[in-house]
């Protein structure tokens, strides 16, 4: 198959890298911007406990929109830590394998297990997001009224993590064919402490 | 198909060997093994129906919310170097003395745990900080690494932790599901907050019996944990220890003292936390918005971590139900010889054995939601339970070759240090930790008795 062979020319290679970046930049910019959201947490959760302990003052709306933030939080950063390598693995193995052995792990498992994770979680979640945007769901104890973005948050975490697992594709794939994707550019590195 | 969950408990073992990231081999192969069962019929694609309520429950969970909240409380106490500081002041106050810097090192490390809860952190900070000095003034480096992983591990069952909040939730509904499948209306309850206060006791005596095998080394091998000579200029002043002891003691004792009292929840006293770490760092001039920046983008990727975790158990929990695993499971237990004691043990064997390749996180949200509802059917109380786990897993992360500790020690401890100094080095601590485990295993009085007695 000519066009097959032909595909992996340096012009396409240098797209596909181009590609990558652009795809790691955008979810990376993402994971960002939401990571502020643990700062307002943090402090969110302090007023709630001084209203609370202070005042005996308890407010629906303010301690629902601390989950809010949480979800947020969490839901707009798993794409983020994919591409910077920080989803745990158990690499009792793994750290032995060469970078092509890794290369193969990542592309397959990013083929065979993140991608139909991502497109299970959107269609199983589609209906139910659906439905509560024609409600307009609201709060079941009368605090905020945007139960429905909320639960949007359903198809924005498989998007995002779609749009990664591409990067990764190309990333793992361009290393399997003798590219050299450019380092991952994570803090990581500094400090190899995080995680339980 | 009794067979088939257990198959599918296997192949997600094999999987997860290869190294692909935890939380997608779950979901991934749980995925798979449903799309398997629904071409040959033996899986019925409506239980794929409950997916989205399930993964907007995690949303919703307010307990889970204390996460990133300790999360972020840990990684700004290590990033304003509190911890730094602390050790500095323990080991002038204790170096001195013969076995003195071991003391200090178990202290600081209970300290550490019980403000973080993250067992790398507190491995890698004492590492580097205390590993040369120990060396340099003829510590036995066995000795020096087996207290520095050994420590380290009190983050899991120190309170608060983090590994205790995942576990009091997954353990909460474990004991919902049991009452009920007893038909029992009026349900007893177990929260984050009652394991806290239950694993208290235990978590302190495991750091007296630390103490007290350091006393009986620097007694009868004085050679092995010299005392430290101090150079006079850097003698004591207690001006600066109290400046790095009070702080961090203050934090600890509002967070635990807010959750003790009962009245604040574990949630709650985790934001005061984090904000403390907030005020401290500020307070050590360690805080601008480079450092601020950093906290915050690692919580953020920690807790996704986490989260991402329990997403893809969630879907393999669901699965492994639909393909009837529950029943599997109930069966294989009741037909263990020597009724309740007989599974528990081997549920005990089984989690130290997965804890050699799997994290607290991935043990907590895959393995105890399928055995413990059974286990507390049988009459077990949910927070021994829990704080046996939290044991056996500390256990596990010590022992060799696969212990997370080990790990994250041999990363950081200088050349000269061999790796089978570590592996001996944690021997006397596993034998203390399984003495710990005995005692729990003969007293479980040790972890019900506070929870009991402050809650009713």
């Amino acid at each position: 198959m000519p066009i097959f062979s032909d595909l992996p020319t340096i012009m396409t290679k240098q797209r596909l890298l181009h590609g990558q970046q652009w795809l790691t930049a955008f979810t990376t910019a993402i994971g960002r911007g939401s990571a502020w959201l643990a700062l307002l947490l943090v402090l969110g959760m302090v007023l709630v406990v001084v209203l609370r302990y202070g005042f005996d003052i308890g407010n629906i709306a303010l301690q629902e929109s601390l989950t809010y933030l949480h979800g947020s939080l969490f839901m707009l950063a798993i794409a983020y830590t994919l591409a910077e390598d920080e989803h745990v693995r158990v690499d009792v193995l793994y750290q032995r394998f060469r970078p092509r052995g890794r290369a193969w792990v990542n592309l397959l498992g990013t083929l065979f297990l993140l991608l139909p994770v991502c497109a299970a979680i959107f269609w199983l979640s589609l209906d139910y997001v659906a439905s509560s945007w024609r409600e307009q769901e609201g709060s079941a104890n009368g605090g905020l009224p945007f139960v429905y973005w909320l639960k949007t948050l359903l198809l924005i975490l498989p998007a995002l993590l779609t749009v990664q697992a591409i990067a990764e594709l190309l990333r793992h794939g361009l290393t399997l064919l003798g590219a050299t994707p450019p380092p991952r550019v994570s803090e990581h590195d500094t400090h190899p402490e995080e995680g339980l | 198909m009794e067979w088939l969950p257990l198959l599918m408990f296997v192949a997600v073992c094999l999987v997860l060997l290869t190294g692909y990231p935890v939380a997608f081999a779950l979901g991934g192969t749980a995925l798979l093994f449903a799309a398997g069962g629904i071409l040959t019929g033996t899986f019925s694609p409506s239980d794929l129906t409950f997916v989205p309520n399930r993964l907007f429950g995690i949303i919703e969970n307010s307990t889970l919310m204390a996460v990133p909240l300790f999360v972020f409380m840990g990684v700004m106490l290590e990033k304003s170097r509190v911890a730094e500081k602390l050790l500095s002041s323990m080991g002038q106050l204790f170096g001195p003395l013969p076995g003195g810097m071991g003391l200090a090192i178990i202290l600081v490390g209970a300290l550490l745990a019980a403000s973080t809860g993250i067992v790398g952190a507190t491995v890698v900070t004492m590492g580097l900080l205390s590993l040369p000095t120990m060396l340099r003034q003829g510590y036995q480096p066995q000795l020096s690494t087996g207290l520095i992983c050994a420590t380290g591990t009190l983050g899991q069952i120190i309170p608060p932790s983090i590994a205790l909040v995942l576990l009091g939730d997954v353990l909460a509904n474990a004991y919902q599901d049991a009452q009920l499948k007893q038909g029992l209306w009026s349900l007893d309850t177990v929260s984050v907050g009652d394991l806290f206060v239950g694993a208290l006791i235990p978590g302190l005596i495991l750091v007296g019996l630390y103490l007290l095998y350091v006393v009986a080394i620097s007694l009868l091998k004085p050679q092995w944990a010299p005392a430290f000579e101090v150079a006079d200029g850097q003698a004591r002043s207690w001006r600066s220890l109290l400046g790095g002891l009070l702080p961090p003691l203050l934090l600890i004792a509002a967070v635990l003292g807010s959750i003790l009292s009962g009245k604040a929840t574990p949630t709650e006293a985790a934001g005061v936390g984090a904000f403390g770490a907030l005020l401290l760092a500020a307070a050590n001039r360690h805080l601008n918005l480079a450092i601020l920046g950093e906290v915050v983008r690692a919580t953020s990727r920690v807790t996704a971590m986490v989260f991402m975790i329990l997403i893809g158990a969630s879907l393999f929990s669901l699965v492994f139900r639909g393909f009837g695993g529950e029943e599997a499971v109930h069966n294989l237990f009741s037909a263990m010889p020597g009724g309740v004691l007989g599974a528990t043990v081997m549920v005990m064997l089984l989690i130290f054995l997965l804890g050699f390749i799997l994290d607290f996180i991935e043990i907590t949200f895959v393995v105890v939601p399928i055995v413990a509802p059974v286990l507390l059917g049988m009459g077990l109380d949910p927070i021994w339970l829990g704080v046996m786990i939290a044991l056996n897993l500390q256990t596990s992360f010590l022992t060799p070759p696969f212990g997370f500790a080990l790990f994250y020690l041999r990363g950081v401890a200088p050349p000269e240090v061999k790796t089978a100094h570590i592996y001996q080095g944690v021997i006397p601590f596993i034998a203390i930790q399984l003495i710990m485990l005995g005692i729990l295993a003969l007293f479980p009085e040790l972890a019900t008795w506070l929870p009991h007695t402050l809650y009713g």
